[in-house]
């Protein structure tokens, strides 16, 4: 067992444990958009920063993938804890307004200003679908390109992959994308959200940058057009 | 060559190659650099001539021949160096290398073409005596001109594979990691960790039987930085040495150099030695047969940036893409294939045969205690002596820049210096006595790095440079955190808008705080460190990122879309340079003539005297070439063209009621808001204390730089009907303001000048013969007076004093003339083409000297005591301060002396305006005016020129006057006073003159001047107008920087077809 303590409550947890599942653990709020039990962490959000050390040594790390340490002390709310959240969501509000999952969240931490130049980007690169691919579906099937801005998800060379069995893991797992393709059946889609697209997903005739992996899509079943020559 | 079995038999072969070395060096050797930068300079061309020349001439027997790797003086690529005399034959032409060779088979030196300093052209006949060598520790480094990187045979002859051997007779792993504990070796990748400890952690990790791997991390991705890659292709073997005990030291079988395919020379020179060691038994399994296993494979990395990092540099080595993962665990414990991996720097690893060979305590002498051995810098940037350098840790800066670099490559200044890369920052010249270790670098908000130094003049934006870098990281972050990925790529949106001119201050602080959250949240160095170049340029250099928000000016003349072109937007009277320039290239002179005139009343006399920032900015000096002579040309068509085909717009039916406006000196700045007020229709009337009108161009510029009768004419043409000029009229004695107010005028505008040189403060300064230089040049000018005698002293750099060297020249009871200054000629502010010309008609200069005390016998002065300096350490400025020489004090008889250290305002007339309520600064005796609008104090006063700036440029002063007239035009009208800053982008489209091929890549035009015999006897006018041809060839030289802002009328037209 490993001794730490968290916002001041001494806790001893069995050694391995993350500091975000200690925190959770003692009922500390943290947020995260990248995390998701059953899969490994990642760390790409850095939404659940906490702070561990103290003085000039203190320093933000990721509470899913550290884990404690003997006598760590952890603060999971401090202010520089919180303006660096404040900020973190800022810039996913900038680029990925439309998704209700960070719209939750930025309400909730009373983000109430977007500085940045708006984009609308439908994906945050968290790589949930690439770890529930990968590690629950067994597929491997999407993965992660390219690097810096041109980071994207994909299949290698954008051809259609053979160990894609069309699961729609991806897709429930999505904080960004998860209004997409449940037209034909709002009632029951997830959010409902791909009937606000303008043009709706199924009038639109090119897909390529509607970012869904699945050909036919799963839900409402269109077949993307490939324009043959 | 036959493999070794035992440890003895390759002492064996040791003893008898250094023993064989003795007998071959009784000939000549010549050694040339083809590194990767040496071949892009033409080291192969070299190369193949000097074999030719070898084998037609039969002389394999009678010279060596050595081409070997990077020597780090990439500057002076490609160079010959010959030993053993070491005569080092820089940027060598072709048909220059018979003569070398035959110079160092004859035993002699080819002066002509020994390296010289470039400025004093001081010869240098050995390597070790040339400043960019001399203040070096080239311990590492040094080795690349002995050793032909790809032959085995010369690294063991130069002491190579000893501590390998050291090693083999011992075999104990804890001496070797207590070595380099005790050395205080820190790695050479960055971060400074010490290599001891991390060795020392990587042995006693693993299982029995658990391979262990050392990498050599040679993933050197920082613009600027190569000194990783001319280690591995000047000196593989020193790398598989240094790999070799790493392993012995921790136990590892297997070792990795991870190395970009862009360095291909250094693939291929590694690959040969891997192959030459494991031939030779040094590298394979039972190492002399000791049981030791140890192989070296080479990793090639597809060159992204990121990859530099250990844990990302794994994932690449085991085959994944690169991508850092959170430490712990640290690879020591988890590294490729999950098994404990010891990762270290090129650099690192070729230090430890070093320390090995030498001892650790002898290898901690160097440097200073914290921070020991040497680091390899790569000097890039704006400097003189680009190239690689080793020096000891804890060097100062300035020592690197200024002594070994050689200063700045231009006339700008040194402004900063940029360590570590993109993930390091900008240190100012005003830090520059910071030593070099990776806690005071850090300390000042930058990094150590891989050794990375970009040195930046002023002509660099400090905006631009972070824009680049984070351009580069952008591009380059892996892109798994968010914060950084995204971070880089918004903190780069905001650079982009500041150098763009759409920047507002609540962006600063947005970037800021931006700044500081990535540096939080990352989780890896490359993102922590992504914010050093915002964060270091913004703590030093935040003003200049307000000077493109708030007044949208790019100080640097950098960022395009605030520049435009730099001549326009660096005169301050926004003259259309770049226009007249292509007009003057096209042969249409009148059209020049009236772009000049539309600035610029005074163009005959801007064409003789001014100070031509324009050419200072101009991008074709600024990029590493000469700048276009604009002043020059300006000359050459108002020599040509009749001023009276200019004709100014008036401007009439506004201000129909004409009101009276009191212009108080008739200077250029008076005269010139009198032309423009009366071109607005208003009545201006000049009063002025000297007899005629013109001011310091009269009284204080020499009629061989200025004829008397050019100014005359330039305001003659200015003067109308509105304007009235009433001489011999003195403020505060005929007039008062209040006075001028009561006898109706609106607004009154103070252009008195500064006519008052300050004192040397020294003992004996006020006896007869001792006049300052304002007073000297005024009372010849003005009355004719010659106050020069015998043998005549100036005290002075700058113009003035130059100016009052010449004129006393060319008087007649001045038997010579010397002028003293303090600092050395590269110092002095005067401009160099009149420093020239003063030494040409036979004025004396003495540098380095400061005078102490005015001798005099009976009150009449007799000479000067002096004393001499030496150049000591260089100062905020950037400019090597005079230090006083002990003992050197000596007596200068002399029967003048001018004093023309620095001009004030008239104290006289400073006390007028403070007498008559108008705000005066005391301590620069300047009027204070609010800047933008020239305001004073009092209502309707306002007041410009060196009457506020202080002693100025006549450019400076017309720009005053221009400004004052719209603001008393303004003020008159009741319109509000203040003017936004407005970006000047060039409007007008010019048709580029085709450029006649052999016109092509011609320098500067050198400014024709007179018969040096003829000059001395006269006051007739010294420099003179160009030929035609002249300046169409040095017109074509312009770089059309407008081009990327206008386009032809056609074109537009089109676009807008197109758009409708």
């Amino acid at each position: 067992m490993v001794n730490i303590n968290i916002n001041g409550v001494n806790l001893s947890v069995e050694e391995g444990t993350t500091l975000l599942e200690a925190a959770q653990f003692l009922g500390f709020p943290i947020p995260t958009l990248c995390h998701m039990e059953g899969l490994s962490p990642y760390g790409a959000c850095r939404l659940c920063v906490v702070e561990i050390g103290e003085g000039p040594k203190a320093r933000l790390v990721t509470s899913c993938t550290s884990r404690v340490e003997e006598g760590l002390r952890i603060r999971t709310a401090s202010s520089r804890v919180m303006k660096a959240r404040k900020m973190i969501l800022e810039l996913l509000l900038a680029s990925c307004p439309q998704s209700k999952v960070i719209q939750d969240l930025a309400s909730k931490f009373e983000v109430r200003r977007q500085r940045f130049r708006q984009e609308h980007e439908d994906c945050i690169l968290c790589g949930l679908c690439v770890r529930m691919c990968e590690e629950q579906m067994m597929a491997k099937a999407i993965g992660f390109r390219g690097r810096g801005e041109k980071r994207s998800i994909g299949t290698p060379f954008d051809i259609r992959s053979e160990q894609c069995r069309l699961c729609g893991g991806c897709m429930y797992v999505c904080p960004a994308c998860q209004l997409r393709c449940t037209y034909t059946e709002p009632d029951k889609a997830i959010c409902g959200g791909c009937a606000n697209i303008y043009p709706p997903c199924v009038e639109k005739e090119q897909f390529d940058d509607m970012m869904c992996y699945m050909d036919p899509c799963v839900a409402c079943e269109i077949i993307k057009k490939i324009e043959i020559k | 060559m036959r493999r070794l079995n035992t440890i003895d038999d390759f002492i064996e072969l040791r003893r008898r190659i250094l023993s064989e070395k003795e007998i071959q060096y009784d000939h000549p050797t010549l050694v040339i650099c083809a590194g990767t930068g040496g071949q892009a300079s033409g080291s192969n061309d070299i190369i193949r001539i000097i074999k030719r020349y070898i084998l037609e001439h039969g002389l394999q027997e009678k010279i060596g021949f050595r081409i070997t790797g990077c020597q780090g003086f990439c500057e002076m690529d490609p160079f010959i160096l010959v030993q053993p005399g070491r005569q080092l034959y820089p940027q060598l032409k072709m048909e220059d290398v018979p003569r070398v060779i035959e110079a160092a088979l004859g035993g002699y030196v080819e002066e002509e073409l020994i390296y010289k300093d470039p400025k004093e052209q001081k010869k240098f006949f050995t390597q070790n005596d040339i400043p960019f060598f001399q203040k070096q520790t080239r311990t590492i480094l040094g080795n690349n001109e002995k050793i032909d990187p790809i032959r085995i045979l010369d690294y063991i002859e130069n002491g190579g594979y000893a501590a390998l051997q050291q090693v083999f007779q011992k075999l104990e792993p804890n001496w070797i990691i207590s070595e380099v504990l005790k050395s205080g070796l820190r790695g050479r990748g960055g971060a400074g960790f010490p290599t001891g400890k991390k060795w020392e952690l990587a042995g006693a990790v693993g299982k029995k039987g658990e391979p262990k791997y050392v990498v050599c991390n040679a993933d050197e991705g920082d613009p600027g930085a190569y000194m990783d890659r001319s280690l591995l292709e000047g000196n593989p073997h020193a790398i598989i040495e240094g790999m070799l005990i790493a392993g012995i030291a921790i136990g590892a079988t297997q070792g990795y150099i991870y190395v970009r395919s862009e360095y291909p020379l250094a693939i291929k020179h590694s690959l040969i030695a891997i192959r030459q060691a494991q031939d030779l038994g040094l590298l394979g399994n039972n190492i002399f047969g000791s049981g030791i296993d140890f192989n070296i494979d080479i990793v090639r990395g597809a060159g992204a940036f990121v990859c530099g990092e250990e844990t990302a540099l794994i994932k690449s080595v085991e085959g994944f893409m690169g991508e850092p993962r959170q430490r712990p665990p640290y690879p020591i414990e988890k590294g490729i294939g999950g098994h404990p991996t010891c990762i270290n720097n090129v650099e690192t690893l070729a230090n430890i045969p070093v320390i090995i060979e030498r001892g650790a305590d002898e290898y901690a002498k160097v440097g200073v205690p914290g921070n020991t051995g040497t680091k390899i810098f790569s000097l890039v940037g704006k400097i003189k002596n680009t190239g690689l350098v080793e020096v000891p840790l804890g060097i100062k800066i300035s020592d690197v820049v200024y002594d070994i670099g050689g200063g700045s490559v231009g006339e700008a200044k040194i402004k900063a210096i940029q360590t570590g890369g993109p993930s390091g920052g900008c240190i100012p010249a005003s830090m520059f006595d910071l030593p070099i270790d990776y806690d005071s670098l850090s300390k000042a908000g930058s990094i150590m790095g891989s050794g990375g130094l970009i040195v930046m003049d002023e002509n660099t934006c400090m905006v631009d440079v972070a824009k680049y870098f984070m351009n580069f990281l952008k591009d380059e972050s892996c892109g798994k955190c968010f914060t950084c990925r995204k971070g880089t790529q918004r903190m780069w949106e905001i650079l982009d808008d500041i150098t763009a001119g759409r920047g507002t201050l609540e962006q600063l602080d947005l970037l800021e705080e931006l700044a500081h959250v990535v540096k939080d949240t990352t989780m890896c160095g490359l993102g922590q460190s992504a914010s050093n170049p915002v964060l270091s340029t913004l703590r030093y250099f935040r003003e200049e990122y307000i000077e493109h928000i708030v007044n949208k000016r790019c100080p640097a003349g950098v960022c395009k879309d605030l520049v435009g072109a730099p001549c326009q937007t660096t005169c301050p009277l926004g003259t259309e340079a770049w226009r007249y320039v292509a007009h003057i290239a096209r042969g249409e002179y009148e059209e020049a003539y009236r772009v000049i005139r539309d600035a610029n009343p005074f163009p005959s006399v801007c064409a003789r005297v001014c100070n031509h920032p324009c050419e200072e900015k101009c991008r074709a000096g600024t990029s590493g070439g000469q700048p276009v002579a604009i002043r020059a040309l300006k000359r050459f068509i108002t020599d040509r063209i009749d001023p009276s085909i200019y004709k100014p717009i008036r401007n009439v039916i506004a201000n129909d009621n004409s009101a009276r406006i009191a212009i108080v000196g008739a200077g250029p700045a008076g005269l010139t808001c009198a032309h423009y007020l009366s071109l607005n229709g208003y009545k201006a009337t000049i009063f002025d204390s000297e007899k005629k009108p013109g001011g310091m161009m009269f009284t204080a510029i020499p009629g061989y730089r200025l004829p008397r009768e050019v100014i005359e004419k330039e305001i003659e043409s200015l003067i109308d009907d509105n304007i009235t000029i009433k001489s011999n009229h003195i403020l505060g004695k005929d007039i008062t303001i209040d006075g001028l107010f009561q006898d109706g005028y609106k607004a009154v505008f103070l252009a008195l000048g500064a006519h008052k040189s300050k004192r040397l403060e020294i003992e004996g300064e006020d006896v007869e013969g001792v006049y300052p230089s304002i007073q000297f040049l005024h009372s010849f000018n003005v009355s004719g007076r010659k106050l020069g005698k015998g043998m005549v002293g100036v005290i002075g750099g700058g113009n003035s004093a130059v100016d009052a060297a010449r004129v006393a020249l060319r008087q007649e009871d001045v038997a010579n003339v010397t002028v003293f200054y303090r600092r050395s000629r590269s110092e002095m502010p005067a401009f160099e083409e009149e420093i020239e010309a003063a030494i040409q008609e036979g004025v004396n200069l003495e540098t380095l000297i400061t005078p102490l005390r005015v001798l005099a016998t009976h009150g009449r002065l007799t000479g000067l005591e002096c004393q001499r300096n030496r150049l000591g350490e260089p100062d905020a400025s950037g400019r090597r301060r005079p230090v006083p020489i002990p003992g050197s004090e000596f007596i200068v008889p002399l029967d003048t002396l001018v004093v023309a250290i620095s001009e004030g305002s008239d104290i006289d007339s400073i006390a007028v305006a403070s007498s008559m309520k108008i705000d005066t600064d005391s301590r620069n005796s300047t009027v204070k005016v609010n800047p933008n609008t020239l305001c004073t104090n009092r209502s309707g006063v306002f007041a410009g020129g060196d009457l506020v700036t202080g002693p100025n440029t006549i450019v400076d002063a017309i720009a005053a006057g221009k400004r004052a007239a719209v603001m008393i035009d303004r003020y008159i009208r009741g319109v509000e006073l203040k003017q936004p800053p407005k970006i000047t982008l060039p409007m007008v489209f010019v048709q580029p003159a085709e450029v006649p091929e052999d016109m092509e890549q011609s320098s500067r035009i050198e400014v024709p001047r007179a018969m040096v015999q003829w000059r001395r006897r006269g006051f007739a006018e010294v420099e003179m107008s160009l030929t035609i041809n002249e300046a169409t060839r040095e017109a074509c030289r312009c770089l059309r920087c407008d081009l990327d802002f206008t386009r032809p009328k056609e074109q537009e037209r089109k676009q807008v077809e197109i758009r409708g």
